[in-house]
């Protein structure tokens, strides 16, 4: 049984990579977006360093790196889940989908993880390549960096999902969503460090930023990245971001049983 | 004479009850209500919080301080909200063309354009307003603008203009769907690139984009030349005497060859089904 759904889900992963592949318009309009924000962006910082060589420790081509691989980052951090479970319960497709001898959530976590996967060819392979012509060439710090990087956005990965689903569950008690989730899409794209690094703002702001999940988003994965990190600040913020993952996902579990049994309730 | 006069206040008459079903609509929802005046502001609000951080760090932007890219950045998110409150349907003119709403227009005796944007007045506009106004009044106090009758009267001919040249533009990218048939929703795109080339000063890029947004897409005149201009900053790429008449003009010309290319569009217009 447990081998079958197992199956069931590699099912659905694959199918959303094929989907994914499918609409070619929404490729090429999501990597014109992501170019025009990547390019304004990097003017900004080349505006910004005419007259300094270096701020906070950092050089002007540093910051042109930060800049094409946050862009490349957002590829990876793309979650649909939020839309995905409030068209469900708006439609009232969601009792059908809980009934299925599937996990639905493993379902979306599936789905999510083909839509990524599509994305890694479709979306980052471009961003890279034009981000290298147009910008410069996004060189990571050292090697260990490179492959500590890759642990710490493995995390933020699911950080991110987990903040996605967590919010995607108020849809269960909150009927109109759009605008809130533009509230969690703002408050990500400002405070987790994915245009502008934290290390620019006020000490007091940024302490509490250390604090909250977003910058284990962008700003952590991405200072290993650059390099920009002392082997305390590492340790750190690692075991925070880990600690992170593991209290979403509790919360998580606690509150798929909920919001599971919520349905069952209204069903009967 | 008398006959012009009386379409006029009809027209006035209905705007006055679109606005009334507007308001009433959105009462409708006060959870949405809610949801948007959270949104918006913190949108704009965080977003100029943090570059005025950076700003503070560095100085300056291009010979901008931070005083000056807050009445900049206020200026351009309060033209962004008045041509969202009355524009924003231009984004949307491709489902209507593939959905052939336009039949319902056509049947009535008042302007197709007119009918398209006013009878969707978007209320949920004016929570865009309030960051807008916030920012921009902290830029007026840090560059220490005066509130004389003539900066009054400059100023509300500036944001006329920029929202007029917004809108044109919606208009006209709109209007390619007559031509395109497809349903590809441009708003996204013109957000951000209004986004990236309104609320900074346009002298960060390189002098072939400034041209771009100089001559070709007059998107340079929505807020970069006319504040330039207001605040006596020096710009090295181009500098026009009198700009802020110039944007006034330019919105009323942008929205003329934009309605002209609407009605031109309207002629290509085939109702949906068969």
């Amino acid at each position: 049984m447990k081998a079958k759904n197992r199956n069931a889900y590699f099912y659905v992963y694959k199918t959303q990579i094929l989907k994914g592949l499918a609409y070619k318009f929404d490729v090429y309009g999501n990597i014109l977006m992501q170019t025009i924000i990547m390019v304004a962006t990097a003017y900004f910082w080349r505006a910004l360093f005419k007259n300094a060589d270096s701020v906070q420790g950092v050089t002007v081509d540093t910051m042109l790196t930060y800049t094409v691989v946050s862009s490349m980052i957002s590829v990876v951090l793309t979650t649909n889940v939020e839309h995905r479970i409030t068209l469900s319960v708006r439609k009232g497709t969601i009792a059908i989908d809980m009934m299925r001898p599937v996990n639905i959530f493993k379902v979306f976590f599936a789905e999510n993880l083909g839509g990524v996967t599509a994305l890694l060819f479709q979306n980052l392979l471009p961003i890279f390549l034009i981000g290298s012509v147009l910008i410069k060439l996004p060189t990571p710090g050292s090697v260990t960096g490179f492959l500590l990087f890759i642990c710490s956005l493995t995390l933020a990965f699911f950080v991110n999902w987990y903040l996605a689903v967590l919010f995607g569950m108020l849809a269960f008690s909150v009927i109109e969503m759009d605008a809130l989730i533009q509230v969690k899409k703002h408050l990500i794209r400002l405070l987790s460090g994915s245009i502008i690094p934290i290390w620019f703002f006020p000490d007091w702001f940024q302490g509490a930023l250390e604090v909250l999940p977003f910058v284990y988003l962008y700003q952590m994965p991405l200072d290993i990245y650059i390099g920009k990190y002392t082997k305390e600040s590492l340790v750190r913020g690692l075991l925070i971001q880990l600690a992170w993952t593991i209290v979403l996902f509790l919360i998580y579990r606690y509150m798929q049983k909920k919001v599971t049994g919520k349905i069952m309730i209204q069903g009967g | 004479m008398k006959k012009c006069i009386k379409t006029l206040l009809h027209y006035l008459d209905v705007t006055r009850v679109c606005i009334k079903i507007a308001l009433l609509t959105i009462i409708e929802y006060p959870s949405s209500i809610l949801g948007w005046l959270l949104s918006n502001p913190i949108q704009f609000i965080v977003g100029f919080a943090t570059i005025q951080f950076v700003v503070q760090e560095f100085g300056q932007v291009n010979g901008w301080n931070y005083g000056q890219l807050a009445f900049l950045y206020g200026l351009s998110v309060i033209t962004h909200a008045l041509s969202m409150i009355f524009f924003v349907q231009g984004w949307f003119m491709g489902y209507f063309v593939l959905e052939g709403e336009f039949d319902r227009y056509l049947t009535r005796p008042l302007s197709v354009l007119y009918q398209f944007f006013f009878t969707h007045i978007n209320v949920f506009g004016f929570t865009d307003l309030v960051p807008g106004i916030l920012v921009f009044g902290y830029g007026c106090y840090k560059v220490g603008f005066q509130w004389n009758i003539q900066n009054i009267i400059i100023l509300l001919a500036l944001i006329v203009g920029a929202t007029l040249i917004r809108g044109g533009i919606y208009i006209l990218i709109g209007t390619t769907s007559f031509f395109t048939r497809s349903t590809n929703d441009f708003g996204q795109y013109t957000q951000e690139i209004f986004d990236k080339t309104t609320m900074y000063p346009i002298s960060m890029y390189p002098e072939n984009i400034q041209f771009i947004l100089t001559y070709l897409i007059p998107i340079g005149w929505v807020s970069f030349y006319p504040v330039s201009d207001l605040l006596g900053i020096q710009s090295t790429y181009a500098q026009f005497p009198g700009t802020i008449g110039l944007t006034f003009l330019i919105g009323i010309l942008v929205m003329i060859v934009a309605g002209l290319f609407f009605n031109f569009g309207l002629k290509k217009y085939e109702s949906a089904g068969n």
